[in-house]
């Protein structure tokens, strides 16, 4: 707890997790129930009432994220979110910043590949003032020009300082080398280059063409009146000026085929991070809660296949794991742990062993059940507060899936069989077609690494951009 | 520094804030019920049937402020050798049944103390206290365990400080601000220190740390106060008291100049981390800092943001810390300074400010919203099962007493603007400061 800067990073990697774990259980428990309102102008309004703590918690998202990144400019849609609260019609960014401090409101908004999502939360007696805030930066962000130039100059720097610790880094390198110039491929976040080139007039054609209310889903959960408040959503947010909607569709990346290894060359580095896998599900996956549970096995909990051999029995690692960031589209399947120099390729020989293990021998019975029991036991938690909740009805309204995402989800984790395991291990976990990346000490471990891929790339970390090289375009 | 057992890329996940302001829903909304165990161990329940699971604290007042030079690290150590093995859950056991049974744990270790973590659904709970008083009562130490877990340790450093140049900087940070006290060296452990404890002191550190008098446990969640106290009367009680940690009594003497230390490392960034001794959390001053710590440094509208990051455009972010601590401690300030930045011109713009509280009175709104912000945070630590447990413990292990929670609330409507500019002119003048700079070796120059 020493590093409020480190931890703000980490928590954001933390989001795809928490992402993959939502797709989770519950029998005894049910979603509290809530109600859906679409507003004249397209404008869907989600709201759930959750009493205990005096909190109300808002969300938004705009279904346009870094998949809709200009290629060239990547970290677009990061910045428009950046700038929404940073000068309105009625606000200069100072002010902004003190009203919303005035009453301890937080407030966030960052683009993923699929949608932005703005998030803010006030006490409950400051909830008027709170939805005129939130609602401020969501439908009158003037972009300043001198506030853009700023916010820019920090990202490019942002960019630098996340490359001093690798992990925080390693998705956008491992996401651009699996998908390549595919929309997923984007770093979010854009890169040193990419943000030099984004102009304000970028960012406001951006926020004309996606931030409309028919593109939008305001989501309001937490101790509050619902009927009060619908009331005050049509008063704010009715007179949104319904522009046309302009969808955005993002293709399925196609998984790679063979090995491919990058090896992003940290001098000083005396560990190697390394991340394995290939092209992985979508959210709606109709077999998305097998999987989960098989994964929960090989990556997901302590107790996993992968946590067990890499960490726990041979004292590799302080910790391996593996996920599905499950998207719109197939999103990507990782393998994630880290080593000391000496024993990088041990690690990555066992972590491929327990991989081709899983499909070999698939899941036993008592595995599933102890899977299917640590995913019942650890949801509840997961859908908690009134936070969670508006994140999880807003995730289901985005993807098309519903409450039964919860309610069924105790019945949906009973019906995975062994067999159905297998099926699911076969179609979903990559085996023989592997992307590779490492970042690490090139002088160190580049020679020994190269056996796990016919086809091999290098770049340094300090070179600008993540893969493919910015400059030079495609390699 | 407080490091985790089990972190990875999600690590952040765990991370529980501390520190929060009482609140206008107090006790009566969330009340505790409290007992001490004929051993010693302090219990406190608080019942909340939101969810059907509980979440389960156990603080031992044993951290790295009890080690020595040689075994620094051992605490941290102590709690990874905590899940690895007892006489009944044999290497491996916990975590597999506490997993098949819909359990989760983990644990953290800070200077102060070790802290073991059970989430878990209400259907484990017989089994959770099973587990529990097995490893308190009966652990044990398979040579095997102690050597791989040596390794994780090593990797854990290696992850945590190494490659990590605000981990870096912090270590040297407090080895130079802390020049008697224990809590000069760090909770992880130096690196030779991990490759070198000795099965000896492994078992004399559990003597020493794991009595139940030693220790104070909260339950929160779907249980009764009475059901708790009779599941402790049948596992935890009838383990034997032992004698407890000897009294650290080294006392850091006052700071009598400034300190300054320089790394050099590979970085893309330079980085500028500044120390300031503040009494330990049971201060009566601890209110009045960390409202002048709201203040400076939290939220876009904070004198530090303002100055720094928006008008002078000099950082990246600028932000405060501490945390809660049985002896005097340190307020830390990290600053990232942004590319071509001198980290000295970042230092300049923060000393200004810390001289600006000192010399004038805050405005009457600034201190109204950082009582508005303490409020705030107390119900967002309230929110969830697990906050309420660690911030309960929190409370009741460095502060003595659990309802002191519920009272900060008044306490930090009590401060004074007059308090706010003192403990700005007492804690953050030049002599009491250490200054840590990290420059970049072949990465991007600080000055252009």
């Amino acid at each position: 707890m020493r590093r409020g800067r480190a931890i703000a990073r980490l928590v954001r990697i933390a989001v795809v997790f928490v992402l993959v774990c939502s797709i989770a259980p519950a029998q005894t428990l049910h979603l509290p129930p809530h109600e859906k309102v679409v507003l004249k102008n397209g404008l869907t309004v989600l709201l759930l009432e959750k009493h205990g703590v005096p909190l109300v918690n808002i969300s938004a998202i705009v279904k346009a994220g870094a998949g809709s990144d200009p290629s060239g400019q990547e970290g677009l849609a990061t910045t428009t979110a950046g700038l929404l609260r940073k000068g309105t019609k009625k606000r200069s960014a100072q002010q902004f910043a003190a009203d919303l401090d005035y009453i301890g409101g937080e407030f966030e908004a960052e683009a993923g590949p699929d949608f932005t999502g703005i998030r803010a939360e006030f006490l409950t007696k400051d909830l008027a003032r709170g939805l005129d805030l939130f609602s401020d930066a969501l439908l009158h962000p003037t972009f300043p020009q001198d506030e853009t130039d700023k916010f820019l100059a920090q990202s490019v720097d942002a960019v630098k300082s996340a490359k001093d610790d690798p992990r925080s880094v390693m998705m956008p390198y491992y996401s651009g080398y699996l998908y390549g110039t595919h929309p997923y491929g984007r770093p979010t976040g854009g890169d040193e280059i990419s943000l030099k080139r984004i102009q304000r007039e970028g960012v406001v054609k951006f926020y004309e063409t996606n931030y409309t209310p028919g593109n939008t889903i305001v989501a309001v959960a937490g101790e509050f009146n619902a009927a009060e408040t619908k009331a005050k959503l049509e008063e704010l947010f009715g007179a949104w000026d319904p522009r046309a909607v302009k969808d955005v569709v993002i293709p399925g990346a196609a998984p790679t085929k063979g090995k491919r290894l990058l090896l992003v060359d940290k001098p000083d580095a005396s560990q190697t991070y390394f991340a394995i896998g290939n092209v992985g599900v979508a959210a709606n996956d109709p077999d998305r809660v097998a999987i989960h549970v098989v994964n929960t096995i090989l990556g997901g909990r302590f107790t996993s296949e992968l946590n067990e051999a890499l960490r726990v029995e041979s004292g590799y690692t302080y910790g391996a794991q593996s996920f599905f960031d499950q998207r719109k589209m197939p999103g990507p399947f990782v393998i994630f742990s880290f080593t000391k120099n000496e024993t990088t390729t041990p690690a990555i020989d066992l972590a491929l062993k327990i991989l081709a293990k899983l499909h070999k021998d698939g899941v036993t019975e008592e595995q599933l059940k102890s899977a299917r029991s640590y995913i019942k036991g650890q949801f509840p938690p997961e859908i908690e507060t009134s936070r969670q909740l508006a994140r999880t009805i807003t995730m289901h309204e985005f993807y098309g899936l519903g409450d039964d995402e919860v309610n069924q989800l105790e019945a949906r984790l009973d019906a995975v069989t062994p067999g159905i395991a297998r099926q699911v291990i076969g179609k979903h976990f990559p085996a023989e077609n592997l992307v590779f990346v490492l970042i690490g000490k090139a002088s160190a471990i580049g020679p020994a690494v190269q056996k796990y891929a016919t086809s091999q790339d290098t770049r340094l970390i300090s070179d600008p951009g993540f893969w493919p090289a910015p400059a030079a375009g495609k390699k | 520094m407080k490091t985790v057992r089990f972190g990875g890329i999600a690590a952040a996940i765990l991370c529980v804030a501390l520190f929060v302001a009482g609140a206008a829903r107090g006790q009566q909304d969330y009340p505790v019920s409290a007992r001490t165990l004929k051993n010693g161990m302090k219990v406190l329940v608080q019942t909340d049937h939101s969810i059907p699971n509980v979440a389960l604290y156990i603080f031992y007042r044993i951290g790295s402020r009890n080690e020595r030079p040689g075994t620094t690290g051992l605490s941290h150590f102590f709690e990874h050798m905590m899940f690895n093995g007892a006489k009944k859950y044999g290497p491996g056991d916990l975590d597999k049944v506490m997993e098949a049974n819909g359990g989760a744990n983990n644990a953290y270790t800070t200077r102060d103390v070790t802290v073991y973590q059970d989430w878990f659904p209400r259907s484990a709970l017989a089994l959770i206290y099973d587990i529990e008083s097995d490893r308190i009562r009966d652990l044990s130490f398979d040579p095997q365990k102690v050597k791989s877990e040596r390794e994780v340790v090593a990797s854990e450093r290696r992850l945590s400080v190494d490659n990590e140049n605000s981990g870096v900087l912090d270590e040297q940070l407090w080895a130079t601000s802390y020049i008697a006290h224990p809590y000069q060296w760090p909770v992880v452990g130096w690196m030779s220190d991990i490759e070198q404890w000795t099965m000896e002191d492994l078992k004399h550190h559990f003597e020493m740390g794991y009595s139940p008098n030693n220790a104070t446990m909260v339950v929160v969640g779907d249980v009764s106060a009475d059901e708790i106290f009779i599941l402790c009367e049948n596992y935890i009680e009838p383990i034997l008291t032992h004698a407890p940690p000897p009294p650290v009594t080294t006392v850091e003497p006052p700071q009598m100049g400034e300190r300054r230390l320089v790394v050099h490392k590979a970085a893309e960034l330079p980085l500028l981390m500044l120390g300031y001794h503040v009494p330990q959390s049971n201060n009566p001053d601890f209110y009045a800092l960390n409202i002048l710590r709201t203040i400076l440094f939290q939220g876009e509208s904070s004198r530090m943001y303002q100055r720094l990051v928006d008008k002078d455009q000099i950082a990246l972010d600028v932000s405060s810390e501490v945390e809660p601590s049985f002896d005097p401690s340190m307020v830390e300030v990290v600053a990232q300074p942004k590319q071509g930045v001198d980290p000295q011109a970042c230092e300049k713009a923060i000393y200004e400010e810390l001289e600006r509280a000192a010399n004038t009175l805050v405005a009457d709104t600034e201190l109204e919203k950082a009582k508005n912000i303490r409020l705030v945070e107390f119900y967002r630590q309230m929110r969830t099962i697990n906050g309420r447990a660690n911030t309960i413990g929190t409370y009741e292990v460095f502060f003595g007493d659990y309802n002191k929670l519920f009272e900060a609330a008044k306490n930090y409507s009590g401060v004074a603007k007059e308090d706010v500019q003192r403990v700005a002119k007492v804690y953050f003048g030049a002599n009491n400061r250490t200054v840590a700079t990290l420059m970049p070796e072949n990465g991007e120059k600080a000055k252009e």
